[in-house]
């Protein structure tokens, strides 16, 4: 058994398809007539540009046009002046051919897009490794691999696959896909997911353990990859699958549905997002909404502040890509533990308890807070967007941020800018001391989400990260569970909507207890809504109540956590 | 020649896809077209050469455009830079 990167889930079984792209040997020819070489050489160029173009347009048709992009940037990549020219000057220079011309060119721009250390140059590495390998197979007349006619129950098995390799795959025939280079992000991963096959990359050393025609067994989800298995773990795969597709077309069911319990209580399941691009996926799966809209991504790896507008574009965005559905923004989360070097924050000693969020917001106004919540507000005209102020300890912060958007409210009718007026401005409820006050908050504050993985840590004061103590680090601790009902209850009695945007919004043993206290609103993952949905359309909360009590009275966070898992697998 | 400065505001800066734009636009002047950012100076016709800028987002340039169409040239790309070259 391996275990590698879990790129694509679901279960793959099959027959072992080797896919290797045959070493192309490169040898330094001398040439007498360069003139004629720089002809051979556009030939090839021409060849491969029409190559690249028509897989590109059967990729856009079969999968989709973001799918095409990566091919779209090769046809750039080959038409540009400055590559074409070198490989030119070079064949005419140094009197060689054309296959080390170009070997030489492309792979010096392959090293230096590698060494610029850049996630997405790294890609941009391999694109000049595949375009190179294009032009020297047209050149050589080599054969490509024909990935297109892999028979039914083909597993692909390779070191790594080129956009160009991928873009031909039927996965009508692939049953799944390993490969030893790549990850999460990579290219072949994410074609896998968008196709749908089951993929498990960054296997280092598996070519070596398989040959062509070895049985395989492969969990996308986990990663788990099983080579010639005995008939009764391929029996357990196979019950495996059927299970994952069974619950795939049962879960595409709830598409559509209404998040409603037995006893007819309208819950909203709604979606976290760190970046606008999240959004196709939040529809994808049927979100209600978005729950937490994490803004620190506009704020990372850059040199300067991101402009109000550049905000303003991004809020807009994700406000209308939802069409009218809510879109909870959290106003920057950023503290000493975070490196932006032209924000100018200082190492904290303790950077979670330190200058961080709304206490580092309201100490920069003018340059940090206000063009963010002027966005915001600007924004808001085009959807329905709600604020949502983090890490708040004491009423006084609401009160600073609530004056400060009445302030810029006043600015933009004077300028006669368009928001909306009854912008709902709530809280992010996460740490010990907002829990305590949660009454007091629920008078002013418009909404509350409660961020479970931070209030859990502060509550049990354990940093989640550190081995030696993440024992201590469960929703399920009494305490954490006090501090959640006792919010929860706080704002339904002011009725205020509550919704609960951590890790905790997902967890099936957790569900039965929030539905039970009252929770409004989940926020989850989008690829968790579904299944959430099921579960709360097979709950009635009046039914609830008495698992909650039963929940609320053990004293220690193993016999809650497991009293929650015979209730759940019951 | 003429040149002006103009800010990036594309949230990962200078990636394929908003180089591919920039060049497209660039290749359809006569002039020269180059933009200096701190010591480096990239030619905007070429997509490797603005990829090998490695431009991140909140970068300022400075555009510098020369030959007979140079002022069309300098104002359009500044226009589609400013515009979120696509993105």
């Amino acid at each position: 058994m391996y275990k590698g990167t879990n790129a694509s889930a679901g279960i793959g079984i099959g027959t072992i398809r080797i896919v290797e792209e045959k070493e192309l040997v490169i040898k330094r020819e001398t040439v007498t007539d360069s003139a004629a070489e720089i002809q051979r050489f556009k030939g090839a160029l021409e060849t491969s540009m029409k190559q690249t173009e028509a897989l590109a347009a059967d990729l856009a048709t079969r999968v989709g046009e973001k799918e095409a992009e990566i091919l779209n940037g090769h046809i750039m990549l080959l038409s540009d002046p400055m590559l074409t020219g070198e490989i030119e000057s070079m064949i005419q220079k140094d009197l060689v051919n054309s296959e080390f011309a170009i070997e030489t060119v492309c792979t010096n721009y392959a090293d230096m897009f590698a060494s610029m250390g850049d996630e997405l140059m790294q890609q941009r590495a391999t694109d000049m490794r595949d375009i190179k390998t294009r032009m020297q197979k047209v050149l050589l007349g080599a054969e490509s691999v024909d990935i297109a006619s892999l028979p039914e129950g083909s597993v692909i098995v390779a070191r790594d696959l080129t956009p160009s390799m991928t873009a031909g795959i039927n996965p009508a025939n692939v049953t799944g896909i390993v490969t030893e280079l790549g990850g999460r992000t990579s290219h072949s991963a994410i074609l896998a997911r968008a196709l749908e096959i089951p993929a498990v990359v960054a296997l280092a050393g598996i070519l070596d353990q398989v040959k062509d025609g070895d049985r395989i067994v492969l969990d996308g989800s986990d990663g788990t990859v099983i080579v010639n298995p005995e008939d009764a773990v391929l029996a357990q795969y196979q019950g495996k699958r059927e299970a994952f597709l069974k619950e795939k077309k049962e879960l595409e069911k709830y598409i559509g549905q209404a998040s409603v319990t037995k006893d007819g209580v309208h819950v909203e399941l709604v979606a976290n997002i760190g970046k606008p691009d999240d959004v196709d996926k939040v529809l994808q799966y049927d979100g209600e909404g978005v729950g937490l809209f994490r803004t620190e991504f506009l704020f990372m790896d850059r040199d300067a502040m991101p402009t109000e507008e550049e905000q303003f574009e991004a809020y807009r965005k994700v406000a209308v890509a939802l069409d009218g559905k809510p879109v909870i923004i959290r106003t920057l989360d950023i503290g000493g533990d975070k490196e932006i070097p032209y924000m100018g924050l200082e190492k904290d000693e303790n950077p979670f308890l330190g200058y961080r969020a709304v206490r580092f917001c309201l100490d920069r106004k003018d340059d940090v807070y206000r063009p963010q919540l002027r966005a915001l507000l600007r924004a808001s005209a085009f959807g329905n967007i709600k604020i949502m102020v983090p890490l708040v300890t004491c009423i006084d912060e609401y009160r600073a941020v609530k004056a400060l958007v009445e302030e810029i409210k006043e600015e933009l009718d004077d300028k006669g800018i368009k928001y909306n007026p009854n912008i709902q401005l709530g809280i992010m409820v996460e740490t010990a001391a907002a829990s305590l006050i949660a009454d007091i908050f629920a008078r002013e504050a418009d909404f509350f989400s409660i961020g479970t993985n931070d209030l859990t840590q502060y509550t049990m004061s354990v940093d989640r990260g550190n081995d030696k103590i993440s024992y201590l680090y469960s929703t399920f601790n009494p305490a954490v569970l006090r501090s959640i009902k006792r919010i929860i209850t706080c704002a339904r009695e002011a009725g205020i909507m509550v919704g609960m945007c951590g890790e905790a919004a997902s967890d099936p043993m957790m569900i039965p207890l929030l539905l039970a206290f009252g929770l409004n609103e989940f926020s989850m993952s989008p690829s968790a809504i579904l299944r959430a949905r099921k579960m709360i359309t097979e709950y009635s909360t009046q039914e609830l109540q008495e698992v909650a009590d039963k929940a609320m009275s053990f004293a220690t966070t193993a016999e809650v956590e497991s009293y929650m898992k015979e209730f759940v697998n019951s | 020649m003429v040149s002006e400065k103009v800010m990036i505001k594309n949230p990962s800066g200078l990636h394929l896809r908003p180089a591919g734009i920039l060049c497209k636009e660039a290749i359809k002047y006569q002039s020269t077209i180059h933009f200096h950012f701190r010591n480096t100076t990239a030619n905007a016709k070429s997509v490797l050469s603005v990829l090998g800028a490695c431009i991140k987002s909140g970068s300022e340039l400075e555009f510098v455009c020369e030959g007979e169409d140079e002022e069309e040239a300098l104002a359009a790309i500044i226009k589609i830079v400013r515009d979120g070259l696509g993105e």
